[in-house]
């Protein structure tokens, strides 16, 4: 095995060789590597993979981690069923 | 394995349940999760990742990281280091929506 | 549905519980919401007893600081708690929707406490993903909460708190533990719980990582190497442990995200883990009326995550009400976390939160670093002789029974001040960072202080110069515990057999709270330097 195939992300099985390649490729913010490669769409919406990327990033570009760390979180924060939102149930 | 003798603590297990994981038969105690049951069971190899089928199990057993996702009574996407053991409990770890 | 409160408390482990308590005790109806079933977060896996002043608690076991924070709760009827029950956002009307049980179900609080904590880091390093890799939490889920053994043999990876104290846990569990792994050149956590990992043999590696773990489906082993100055791997140095799990305790990050959907200002600062919260010294975010508390608001131990619980929530109070009477109770609490913030262990905290006040309130005291050089110890867990030295006494009062505290470090603690029925042990207390000072004259060698430390870093010797014998009694939290009478080898501080004692006494009572305090008898030469027994392996009884 070498250092590229290191596991970054585990949700979506994505490779440090990939989030490095990405980085090169002009993809320099968290957000853009979220779209292309799915890195923080997972079960665990970026929290294993979010701050070595984001130390990826910074290696890389020079960038500072203060930049690179901005992200936006949208509820619902845990696994809700369908039904339950679309229910409608009668509300006393 | 479950620890018997501890210097500190005192374990107190509640009542002896079983249920299934993978159609075989796992022992576990109420209060326990899934997760612990199958550790002590030995089983620490749950399913392979999705894309690069590399193998895969327990990491934080706290809910944050998604690698202990199963099937579980016909629910994908079960955290199973979060959620108890009940009898009679049918646990797959193949966790692909297409399950029917 | 709406449930109306006048505070929420999102999170159940110590941050949460000792802020509902502060805002039900001042007369808030106050709703506590906790994911899991249970209550209690990290602090009910802490078989270790507490350090920091008697406020926190200090020398009481965090399982038993849980139990009776939790007793407390039930009592108050103020105060409902709703485990199952996990936030799912905040929204411009004031509702905070929660899963509970499956279902959704709305509150409508005055006041919001967010308390949820941290995760756990991941490493890289090829098959960091193999099964058998573990986050430190996990392991000690498994061995603390569900008394299931988490493996034979484990190699952990990184030396600050977690990592030495889960390290010992493991130990306690029967596991062993082939070795702590430390990129950087000095040991990151306590060095009380560095040395008490030496004694019982356990190895700790500076400038070393971990490359690689090895296994097929299952670990197997790991090949580290050790790092140059520069973080980068010294060529030849790679080295097979087999092992079959890793251990990971390489830091912690908050549990932001809620923050962000809220529309809380947060910001990215290193030192305090990552993406936390911008807040005032009040705990108030930039949402008025949301608070916060704990590991969130930047990661500290469970001491400082009980005071900024029992802040956050006091302000709420202030908040709801507009009571003035918390005022007094508010300054004192931001006056112990100074006090826990501000010895040199407190440096990464206090440079964190200086940058999230522009204008810092945090003066930190810049405590000289005392004037014994404890490099040695920082490296390896070990003191020098000339720091051992210095906690002895003159070899005529050697002949009674004297305390020796090999605390060296300045951190944080003095339940031994309080632990000694006779006053013999001092800690000034405008400054609980300093080493501890034993009084000869008022010490018995009674060792009571031996099972109130929090280190396990005391020890009390015995010489008699003309039998050339002496005593000397230790700590002991393990498995096999030697009776009286049996022989058993004594280890050193680097956990090497030097040579064989008789047990001549065992406190294990109540006093003792599950820390034997062990005194075995051997050559005057040994007894400054034993600081472990074991059973040997025939358990030889000695003759009568």
């Amino acid at each position: 095995m070498r250092e590229d195939d290191i596991i970054i992300c585990r949700c979506e099985d994505v490779t440090l060789g990939t989030i490095r390649e990405l980085i090169r490729q002009g993809y320099t913010t968290l957000e853009e590597i979220k779209r292309i490669a799915r890195c923080g769409m997972g079960p665990c919406q970026g929290k294993t993979c979010t701050p070595l990327i984001a130390r990826e990033i910074a290696a890389i570009t020079g960038k500072g981690i203060h930049e690179i760390m901005k992200q936006n979180h949208r509820p619902p924060f845990g696994g809700v069923t369908f039904e339950e939102i679309v229910s409608g149930r009668d509300e006393e | 394995m479950r620890i018997r003798e501890h210097p500190i603590l005192e374990f107190e297990r509640g009542k002896k349940i079983q249920f299934t994981f993978n159609g075989n038969k796992i022992e576990a105690y109420e209060g326990e999760t899934i997760a612990a049951a199958l550790h002590a069971a030995g089983i620490w190899h749950y399913n392979e990742s999705d894309v690069l089928k590399r193998p895969r199990g327990l990491f934080c057993a706290i809910g944050h990281c998604s690698s202990c996702l199963m099937t579980v009574d016909g629910v994908p996407n079960t955290r199973i280091c979060v959620t108890d053991a009940v009898e009679g409990m049918v646990v797959k770890s193949e966790n692909r929506g297409d399950i029917k | 549905m709406i449930h109306e409160y006048d505070t929420a408390i999102v999170g159940g482990g110590p941050a949460g519980i000792c802020a509902a308590l502060a805002a039900g005790k001042n007369g808030l109806k106050t709703l506590l919401i906790e994911e899991r079933t249970f209550l209690g977060g990290q602090l009910i896996k802490q078989t270790h007893r507490f350090f920091g002043s008697e406020e926190e608690h200090a020398g009481t076991r965090g399982i038993h600081i849980a139990n009776d924070l939790k007793s407390e709760l039930e009592g108050m009827s103020n105060i409902d708690v709703m485990t199952s029950t996990t936030a799912l956002g905040y929204y411009e009307d004031g509702i905070l929707t929660a899963l509970h049980d499956e279902k959704m179900i709305k509150i409508k609080p005055k006041s919001l406490v967010l308390a949820t904590g941290a995760f756990e880091r991941f490493l890289p390093f090829e098959n960091n993903d193999l099964p058998g890799i573990f986050g430190a939490g996990a392991v000690q889920t498994l061995m603390n909460i569900y008394g299931i053994k988490p493996a034979d043999k484990v190699l952990m990876v990184g030396s600050g708190n977690i990592g030495l104290i889960v390290s010992y846990q493991l130990i306690q569990a029967g596991v062993q533990v082939i070795g702590v792994v430390e990129a950087a050149s000095k040991i990151g956590g306590y060095l009380v719980h560095a040395s008490k990992l030496r004694r019982l043999g356990v190895p700790i590696m500076t400038r070393h990582t971990i490359k690689k773990a090895i296994g097929t489906d299952k670990v197997e082993g790991a090949l580290l190497c050790e790092l140059d100055k520069n973080w980068q791997e010294i060529e030849g140095t790679q080295k097979q442990m087999s092992c079959d799990a890793i251990c990971l305790a390489v830091g912690l990050t908050p549990l932001a995200d809620i923050l962000s959907q809220m529309g809380c200002e947060t910001t990215f600062i290193g030192e305090l883990g990552g993406i936390v919260p911008k807040r005032t010294a009040d705990l108030e975010t930039t949402k008025a009326g949301v608070f916060v508390a704990g590991d969130l608001a930047g990661i500290e131990e469970a001491s400082a995550a009980m005071l900024e619980g029992e802040l956050a929530g006091l302000n709420a109070v202030k908040f709801v009400t507009g009571d003035e009477r918390v005022t007094e109770r508010i300054h004192h609490l931001k006056e112990e976390l100074h006090g826990l913030r501000a010895g040199p262990v407190g440096e990464k905290i206090r440079y964190g939160l200086a940058q999230l006040f522009e204008d810092s309130v945090i003066t930190s005291k810049k405590i000289e670093s005392h004037e014994h050089d404890i490099t040695r110890l920082a490296h390896t867990g070990i003191p020098s002789q000339e720091n051992i030295d210095e906690k002895l006494p003159d070899e005529k009062r050697m002949i009674k029974p004297y305390a020796v505290i090999e605390c060296f470090q300045e951190i944080p603690c003095n339940p031994c001040v309080i632990s000694c029925p006779f006053g013999a042990i001092y800690i000034p207390k405008e400054d609980i960072n300093q080493s501890p000072i034993v009084d000869f004259d008022k010490c018995t060698g009674c060792t009571s202080c031996i099972s109130g430390c929090p280190g396990l870093a005391i020890f009390v010797e015995q010489r008699n110069p003309e039998q050339r014998k002496g005593t000397v009694s230790i700590p002991f939290e393990l498995l096999n515990r030697p009776q009286k009478g049996d022989v058993v080898e004594l280890l050193a501080r680097d956990g090497q057999p030097i040579g064989t004692g008789v047990v001549k006494r065992i406190l294990y009572g109540q006093k003792q709270d599950k820390t034997a305090v062990i005194t075995v008898e051997t050559d005057i030469d040994l007894v400054n330097k034993v600081r472990n027994i074991q059973l040997q392996r025939t358990g030889k009884k000695e003759v009568m």
